[in-house]
């Protein structure tokens, strides 16, 4: 089995492609189902800042090559310029990287945390994260965990949301007095609609395709829930507009901005757009007395702060190695070696032994080639001994009965005793606490 | 004396000039500070010097030089009373060298001042003059902040974020800022070509000169503007161009009050 991580992000894609690769839910689903067919595991991170795939499999650079087939169809040819690619290790380390926000657009913002895991659980959902992947992950998460507490970078860290009210500080003279209304409900509308209460935006509407969530919203934040019906309405009236919405068309258009300019009589209006795909057209910004922004100008402005953070940044990187070390280790216990190495190593072990036993007891008095001899004597013992066993477990394969034969051979020849041994041994060096813990 | 005291006074605006722009660069509270009291001194400075020259003269600057002081005095005046009503002392690294540039020229010039003719002794002279003069200095501060607000609008328009937009105060503060102190200008100009007009039609009967011209022009231009404020929802990026056209021409109505030729000249010569 082997980890590799195709995808795309805001390092290596514009907004445009990245938008297009954006799947509702329902989509991701089929697409997940499509290429994770056992023995592939398939997860699909999906976020406005990038679309990654990891992929654990037998084959994998069959697997691979689907994944970016399905990557082009959807982004179009222009997508696979954009993409990277990691194998192995450093797939695993990306993928705790991304986990613990050090890819962040903005870093250490804690989003993506919960953006990662609504993606794992929706591919377990689906039948498409299961045993190796669903280790990486927790492992991941576990990673992320610990970045957030033993690191400072998610204390200074600025999300998407108070970037955006940086920007506005910069149009407005402060928020007080200020009309906002915040265009949709979900979770960066959340965090949006918080921080602009926080700036003291005095005014806040909030509105929703389904009235239902923008009432809950409003209600937990302290706005004024209003019907998807009076957005233009809404939109004469306000000062600072968030929005966030999963539409796949631009519901902000030149057009029907500019309509609102003359109810307006000229006053600025300042809009933020968090969502991708984008709900606000690009030549909405060309209107005289509108300041839209959008996800790659927020990543613009922030790049500043992702530096003041660098130190803590590599405080967390090398958090990241360790656990990716820890996981790898675990790993290669885990799958151990097949029954049929280990049994052939465990006589072979025993042979050797033996052997040397015996040619110290005889003393110098041998030839050479009586000792090779010897030593044949050893290793053929060992071929014959092993070699039905080994010619029926290969015959019977790795699933179903294989497994149990497999698993008898294991009990049989005591095989089982000594891994436990060795990782026990292995848990104590690695961690202390879960050894204490196991004590106690 | 008063002389020394003024060029004291201008090397003390220069420092701040340059504190004011290291301001811009690194902010600090200490640098504010430090550009606070430097103009201030300065301003202190300045105004025993222009008050002894008027109690001298009754009242009136005379000649480019001393109205070049003035209004160098008068803006960086307007600057501290915004400085302090704000707190924005980025600001300051804007007018701070525009002051020292009015300031400059009129230092350089000194001695060309001729005693005041005596028949010139209108009572509401000094008024007019003083007016005039703050009212420019307001123009001048609303252009530099119009100047501003250009900058800020660009890297606004552009997305770029780099020293300026972290420093510039916020688009809505540069235009509101404008917005008072051009319907000031504008009052104290209004004043000046009333008082203006009153001379010359009691005493030579009006002309249409060049001062008076671009008197009128300038008015008419902030008349339109303070109007496309206050009822077309005018602001912003032209607003911010039609304040700096408008001080254009209201320096060129300065300027010309001191040619030989002009109306004002002509006033003070009168018998």
């Amino acid at each position: 089995m082997e980890l590799v991580c195709i995808g795309l992000s805001h390092r290596t894609a514009p907004l445009g492609v990245r938008e297009r690769l954006a799947l509702s839910d329902t989509r991701q689903v089929e697409v997940l189902q499509r290429l994770a067919q056992s023995p592939v595991e398939v997860l699909w991170v999906s976020t406005c800042n990038r679309v990654e795939v990891y992929l654990s499999a037998p084959d994998a650079m069959a697997a691979r090559d689907r994944v970016v087939e399905e990557l082009q169809s959807l982004g179009g040819a222009e997508a696979r310029d954009h993409l990277y690619e990691h194998r192995g290790e450093a797939a695993l380390v990306h993928l705790f990287r991304v986990a613990s926000s050090l890819d962040s657009m903005v870093l250490g913002e804690a989003q993506i945390l919960g953006q990662v895991k609504d993606a794992f659980e929706r591919g377990q959902g689906a039948g498409a994260v299961r045993g190796e992947l669903t280790r990486a992950c927790a492992a991941a998460f576990g990673c992320a965990k610990r970045v957030r507490t033993e690191t400072a970078i998610g204390r200074a860290a600025t999300s998407m949301a108070s970037a955006a009210v940086q920007l506005a500080s910069k149009v407005f003279d402060g928020l007080k007095g200020k009309t906002v209304l915040v265009v949709g409900a979900g979770e960066m509308g959340e965090l949006a609609a918080r921080h602009l209460q926080q700036a003291g935006a005095t005014k806040l509407f909030i509105t929703n395709r389904t009235l239902a969530r923008a009432e809950a919203l409003a209600a937990e934040v302290g706005g004024t829930p209003r019907p998807f019906e009076e957005l233009f309405s809404l939109l004469t009236a306000a000062d600072v507009v968030v929005c966030s919405t999963a539409s796949p068309v631009p519901l902000f258009t030149r057009e029907n901005v500019g309509a609102v300019g003359k109810a307006r009589k000229g006053r600025p209006l300042f809009m933020v757009d968090l969502a991708v795909p984008r709900d606000i057209d690009p030549g909405v910004g060309t209107l005289e007395w509108v300041h839209a922004y959008d996800v790659d100008d927020i990543q613009k402005f922030v790049a500043d702060n992702a530096a003041a953070r660098a130190e803590e940044a590599h405080k967390a990187g090398v958090l990241v190695a360790q656990e990716v070390a820890r996981f790898v280790k675990e790993r290669a216990l885990r799958e151990g070696m097949p029954v049929l190495a280990r049994l052939r190593q465990r006589a072979e072990a025993i042979a050797k032994a033996e052997v040397d036993r015996t040619l110290a007891s005889l003393g110098d008095g041998l030839s050479d080639k009586q000792r090779k001899s010897i030593e044949a004597m050893g290793r053929a013992i060992v071929n014959k001994l092993l070699h039905e066993p080994t010619a029926r477990l290969r015959a019977v394969g790795p699933e179903g009965e294989g497994n149990r034969l497999a698993g008898a051979a294991a009990e049989l020849f005591g095989l089982i005793e000594q891994e436990a041994q060795v990782a026990a041994g292995l848990s104590e060096d690695l961690a202390p606490q879960a050894a204490t813990g196991a004590k106690r | 004396m008063s002389h020394s005291l003024v060029s004291l006074a201008c090397h003390a605006y220069g420092i701040a000039a340059v504190v004011y722009l290291a301001y811009l660069v690194r902010q600090s509270e200490a640098l504010a500070m430090a550009g606070r009291v430097l103009v201030g001194g300065g301003l202190v400075l300045h105004g025993v010097a222009l008050f002894e020259l008027l109690d001298v003269q009754a009242g009136r600057p005379v000649g480019m030089a001393q109205g070049f002081s003035t209004l160098a005095f008068l803006l960086l005046a307007i600057f501290l009373a915004l400085d302090v009503r704000y707190r924005r002392p980025v600001i300051g690294a804007f007018l701070t060298p525009l002051a020292v540039a009015v300031l400059l020229p009129g230092l350089l010039m000194h001695g060309g001042q001729s005693p005041l003719p005596p028949g010139v002794r209108q009572p509401l002279l000094p008024l007019h003059i003083t007016l005039a003069l703050l009212g420019l200095a307001a123009f001048a501060v609303a252009a530099g902040v119009g100047v501003m607000y250009l900058l800020m609008e660009r890297q606004v328009r552009a997305k770029r974020f780099g020293l300026l937009f972290s420093r510039l105060p916020s688009l809505e503060f540069l235009d509101t800022l404008n917005r008072r102190l051009v319907v000031w200008g504008f009052i104290a100009l209004s004043i000046t070509l009333a008082t203006g007009a009153f001379f010359v039609t009691t005493t030579r009967g009006w002309a249409w000169d060049g001062k008076s011209i671009a008197t009128v022009v300038a008015w008419a231009v902030f008349a339109a503007l303070v109007n496309a404020r206050i009822f077309a929802g005018w602001r912003g990026r032209r607003v911010a161009l039609l304040t700096m056209a408008g001080f254009c021409l209201v320096l060129v109505s300065f300027l010309t009050s001191y040619e030989p030729a002009s109306s004002a000249a002509a006033v003070m010569r009168m018998p």
